[in-house]
């Protein structure tokens, strides 16, 4: 244990602002009790000894790739997960008092919901004021059904909660929509147990496992047999949340689909697979319900699912949360909820909100007008609109007298529109900074899901901290961090861990449902990088020549030059001597399609939107591959550079494909992925043989320069006494299947692969790609090394281009929906 | 007066379009001052699915969904109304336009026709500060509150152009007004704003104006396609009033009125989403005639 004279150093300095409850220690500078054994542990450590353990939480939120994208922008940077090192401890005493109280308040909103949406017949002869709810935009007309029994809208449910100076937990927001969060919290608490894992184990500490074992469960309850699972729509990768989406989809089994990737026929809603269309009973909504349905919500959605809306009031599927449910976010609420609770409950408020006055009534307007300098004004509702001036929510103590007169005259023609709130106090917790602890304000984030028989909390949850008393300045896009939240327990805690399941792809064991876009992005990952592999390997082959001095204008040389500009990788080269330079702009210049950063960018794009099934080590060889060859090229020595980065990319190419046939699994997917593959090097060994293998006139040293681009001098030099020659050279890179990177080798693995994609329905036939692979195998068995010719080699290019478009028709067949509106003048 | 109604709308696509669905808005529900007499619609090629409901504003709404291949789709709508407007509420009477904001903003109704829908902005009408500044000056404090719309409606008459060429169904309302020009969507939709922006409840109302004006009359500007107007809430006791700014009247027995919503995206006549590339031409084709008895 510490002795006094450590904790104090390592308390030494920490002053709790005046007038702010701070949560670690007390008014009179004392540590609380619930923090003691931990501030003990903690000053215990060697100096040092700290940020070590702090580090290695930090390095793996790096490792598993954590990032938070900050802006709304496809160039925007991820930004690393900012970890706040010093986890958030709550007492068993307070957490049941936030636990009781935020369950209720879910109890309470779902009642609250289910009548606005069958009608609003109870707030009515409430004398709730329509327009507090009508004025939303997230009040979603569509899904109103009067006199309906309604079914559950709040499956999963967030509040964000600060503690006034008083020491009581106010709630500040409500997260109705689609909560976010939880799945920063599970990595918050991962990173933490890697540095603080004895210190962790050594208090009693409540495990986030049951909570998402509880999740699941109930998810997996509106389920049918033979139904695509529980489906997570996301709005994808451009989203600031989407790692989220993917890891929650990792941790909990679900499918990470998008728009789409989903369609309704008949009122229900279907999954397009590679197998046909599977039905979708259960949808995990990270959209926001505006957004979820083009036909009957906001025409101008890209990201949902035409006929949504009426699969939901047809009951056909189970949304977590309901199309509409974001509409309990709207701040005015905030001031009636107390009064609501008895009617609607028959129970008191247990948790009170933030003090909040909604300017649509007299007295509110009264109350925010007549204590102006004390008062946030902020827009009633949950979003912004245009009914209100840009730029809130206001601190009015900070505004001129201008701006004052503005929003005065605002708020008394349409005070609809606006709330005004106290100006919060908000408590403080340890930060570890510069070696020390300093108290900052902070926003905790709580978890409830709906369960069978009631709800279930996170006990745990989501601490955002700030660097000042500005409410306003909390959020993680204006630079916020955030911490991991310790619930301590009563009594021992039965160990669980979180850790199995979420560090490799989760295996879905011949299912056969892989969505028609994972698919497609899987198939034409393999292909750009395998293509890039092929363009790097014809500009390694000039950098070699032309640095062992052989002349620019040889034909070997020249023909590099050539199919480099062919395949779109090289603009006109200036001179026709200068195949170095075309190198050098294939390797570097990524406003061309066929320039090796090009098609690496194309392949990190295909990536992205399959992030859910990629395995991490995989993706982080894909991010390393991009940043290399995004770098700026180095000015001097150019052929050495330009040799030295194409190996390099090689070999880091090399490890991208390793890991993916090393990880993942041999399913659907897998398959996908091999085809991609087989037929872009397919299509490489026909065109280099086209370039180079010539019949008559050609040199030695472009058979030579064909073995090296087929990667077999070495089987050649084993097999053949002599040097290159013409049938030889044919038959080992283009007929020999025990060649591996021959065509025929290719062939006979695409001639498996095809036989192995699922049979398509209705009538349960093979796909036509197998007649195609089958029938291009069977041409190049029966080649004659001797009397192979250019034109036989296109014959099989086109081939390959025909087994190409048949696989994508069968299988990836997924056009964008175009949203038409209405024909008026 | 009783009216004979066709609307024809034709789409034909750039491919053949797989799948598609849509939402039609092209009949009229039976509401005071009109009955409906007949109705019909023709839908070709014949939809897969088909579901006829109302939508929330209680207009008569019809799903479809086309599973086969098509590359034109046609829908025909047919419908007799005997339309019998009452009468016509003096504006002067109406109760001061402060008073109808105060009973908007505070009204507990959530029913189809409660003002309370009508008072924020919607997909195609922004609460713009210019609409506030432009209506102002027709809304002294104590204004009755028709009165007030009216006297908006002739500036509109004064400062804004019929053109159809100015604008199209995408052209968002504040382009329209800064510009002055547009057909009778733009000006609905720039009137509720003006409204709104006031905290005043103002609704969209599409329908029909009679296409062959009575000898000595002017033909009206929208007559061979659908209109649109506005909508005034003037209170409990008088409720609902309709003016048309494009032709700068009051609704009457010349106007058959079909849909009634927020804006455009509430009442528009066909959405669809289909998969395809997107190319696609529509026609559109209106007859409104005076009902022959035998006929």
């Amino acid at each position: 244990m510490a002795s006094a004279a450590a904790t104090a150093g390592l308390l030494a300095g920490y002053r709790p602002l005046p007038g702010v409850y701070d949560e670690m220690v007390d008014a009179a500078g004392q540590v609380r009790p619930h923090w003691a054994p931990f501030v003990g542990r903690l000053s215990a450590e060697a100096p040092g000894a700290l940020s070590q353990r702090f580090a290695a939480a930090d390095r793996y939120l790096k490792e598993s790739g954590v990032f938070y994208r900050v802006y709304d922008d496809p160039s925007a940077s991820e930004r690393p997960w900012p970890l706040s090192h010093v986890p958030l401890l709550i007492s068993p005493e307070d957490w049941s008092v936030i636990e009781a109280g935020v369950v209720q308040r879910a109890r309470l909103i779902e009642a609250l919901l289910a009548d606005v949406y069958s009608g609003g017949g109870r707030l009515e002869s409430l004398g709730v004021p329509a327009s507090l709810l009508a004025g939303s935009p997230d009040f979603l007309r569509p899904l109103v059904q009067a006199g309906r029994s309604q079914p559950r809208h709040l499956h999963l449910y967030a509040v964000d909660l600060g503690r006034s100076p008083s020491g009581a937990w106010w709630v500040l927001r409500d997260r109705t929509q689609a909560p976010s969060g939880a799945g920063y919290a599970l990595e918050n608490r991962i990173a933490l147990s890697r540095g603080l894992s004895d210190v962790f184990r050594a208090f009693d500490v409540q495990r986030l496992a049951p909570y998402f074992d509880a999740l699941r469960a109930e998810l997996a309850r509106y389920r049918e047999t033979d139904d695509a699972g529980v489906c997570l729509l996301t709005p994808g990768p451009l989203n600031e949340t989407y790692f989220e989406h993917t890891y929650l989809a990792r941790y909990l089994g679900l499918r990470l689909v998008e728009g789409t990737d989903l369609q309704v026929v008949g009122g229900e809603v279907y999954l397009r697979t590679v197998g046909g269309l599977r039905k979708v009973r259960v949808l995990v909504r990270r959209i926001d319900g505006d957004f979820a349905d083009p036909l009957e919500l906001n025409a101008r959605s890209r990201l949902g699912i035409a006929g949504l809306a009426r699969a939901a009031r047809r009951g056909s599927v189970t949304l977590a949360n309901g199309l509409g449910s974001g509409i309990a976010e709207a701040r005015g609420l905030l001031g009636f909820l107390p009064a609501l609770a008895e009617p609607l409950l028959g129970e008191r408020l247990l948790l009170p909100n933030i003090a909040t006055w909604w300017c649509g009534q007299e007295a509110g307007r009264d109350a925010v007008l007549g204590a102006f300098d004390d008062r946030v004004i902020a827009s009633a509702f949950s979003r912004l609109s245009s009914a209100i001036p840009p730029g809130g929510p206001w601190v009015v103590s900070e505004m001129g007298g201008p701006e004052r007169e503005m929003l005065t005259e605002a708020i008394l023609r349409r005070g609809v529109d606006f709330v005004g709130q106290e100006v919060v106090k908000l408590s403080t917790t340890p930060v570890w900074s510069d070696g020390r602890l300093a108290p900052h304000p902070f926003t905790l984030r709580v978890f409830v899901a709906a369960t069978a028989d009631g709800y279930t909390v996170m006990p745990g949850g989501f601490a955002l901290i700030g660097e000042q008393q500005d409410l306003r300045a909390i959020t993680m896009q204006r630079g916020a961090r955030s911490a991991d939240v310790w619930v301590m327990s009563q009594g021992p805690v039965a160990p669980t861990s979180l850790i199995p399941s979420e560090t490799q792809i989760v295996v879905r064991r011949g299912d056969g449902v892989l969505p028609s876009r994972a698919a497609d992005n899987l198939f034409w990952l393999a292909r750009y990088v395998e293509r890039a592999e092929a363009t790097l390997r014809l500009i390694r082959a000039v950098a070699t020549r032309v640095s062992g001095s052989r002349a620019q204008g040889a034909p070997d040389v020249a023909g590099l030059a050539e199919m480099l500009m062919r395949w779109g990788a090289t603009e006109v080269p200036r001179g026709e001597d200068d195949a170095m330079h075309a190198a050098e702009s294939a390797l570097s210049h990524p406003d061309l399609d066929g320039s090796v950063p090009a098609l690496v960018a194309a392949a990190r794009r295909a990536g992205l939107g399959i992030r859910d099934r990629f395995p991490p080590d995989a993706w982080r060889a894909l991010q390393d591959l991009h940043a290399y060859v995004h770098a700026p090229v180095e000015p001097e020595g150019r052929d050495v550079a330009v040799l030295e980065r194409a190996s390099r990319a090689l070999r880091t190419i090399a490890a991208v494909t390793g890991f993916q046939l090393e990880t993942m699994n041999r399913v659907a997917g897998w398959r996908f992925l091999k085809l991609g593959f087989r037929i872009e090097r397919a299509l490489a060994t026909c065109r280099f043989a086209r370039q180079f293998a010539r019949a008559q006139g050609g040199s030695r040293e472009e058979l030579d320069l064909l073995l090296e681009l087929n990667d077999c001098q070495i089987t050649y030099r084993s097999r053949y006494p002599f040097g290159a020659a013409f049938a030889p050279v044919i038959d080992l890179v283009l007929l020999d299947e025990s060649n591996p990177r021959s065509l025929a080798f290719q062939l006979q693995r695409l001639e498996e692969h095809t036989l192995a994609l699922p049979l398509l329905p209705p009538s349960n036939r093979p796909s036509p790609a197998l007649a195609v692979a089958d029938r291009l195998h069977d041409v190049v068995a029966a080649f004659d090394p001797a009397k192979v010719r250019g034109a036989d080699i296109l014959g099989i290019e086109n081939g390959l281009m025909h087994l190409s478009d048949e696989i994508s028709h069968a299988y990836f067949r997924v056009r964008d929906p175009f949203v038409t509106e209405g024909g008026a003048p | 007066m009783i009216y004979d109604i066709r609307q024809t709308t034709s789409y034909s696509y750039g491919s053949y379009v797989p799948f598609a669905a849509h939402v039609l808005r092209l009949m009229p529900l039976p509401q005071p001052g009109l009955d409906v007499l007949a109705r019909d619609m023709l839908i070709d090629p014949s939809p897969s699915e088909f579901s006829a409901t109302r939508d929330f504003f209680g207009n008569a709404t019809t799903h479809i969904t086309l599973k086969a291949p098509h590359n034109r789709l046609t829908v025909e709508s047919r419908f007799t109304v005997a339309l019998t407007p009452g009468p016509l509420v003096v504006p002067e009477e109406t109760a001061p336009w402060e008073a109808v904001r105060r009973a908007a903003q505070a009204t507990t109704s959530f029913a189809a026709r409660s003002p309370v829908h009508q008072i924020f902005a919607s997909r195609h009408v922004p609460l713009d500060a210019a609409f506030l500044d432009y209506a102002r000056a027709e809304f002294p404090s104590g204004r009755p509150v028709l009165a007030g719309a009216i006297g908006l409606m002739e500036m509109f008459r004064r400062d804004f152009r019929y053109d159809p060429g100015a604008t199209d169904v995408m052209t968002p309302a504040r382009e329209a007004f800064s510009t002055r020009r547009g057909v009778c969507q733009d000006f609905a939709h720039i009137m509720i704003g003006c409204l709104r922006s006031l905290g005043l409840p103002a609704a969209y109302v599409s329908g029909y104006l009679r296409t062959h004006p009575l000898p000595g009359m002017p033909r009206l500007e929208g007559a061979d396609a659908m209109h649109a107007w506005v909508a005034v809430w003037c209170g409990e006791g008088v409720g609902w009033q309709e003016l048309d700014p494009t032709n700068a009247m009051r609704a009457g027995t010349d106007h058959v009125p079909l849909a009634f919503g927020r804006d455009y995206s509430d009442v528009s006549p066909i959405d669809g989403v289909i998969f395809d590339s997107g190319r696609h031409s529509v026609a559109v084709a209106v007859d409104v005639r005076e009902h022959q008895s035998g006929a």
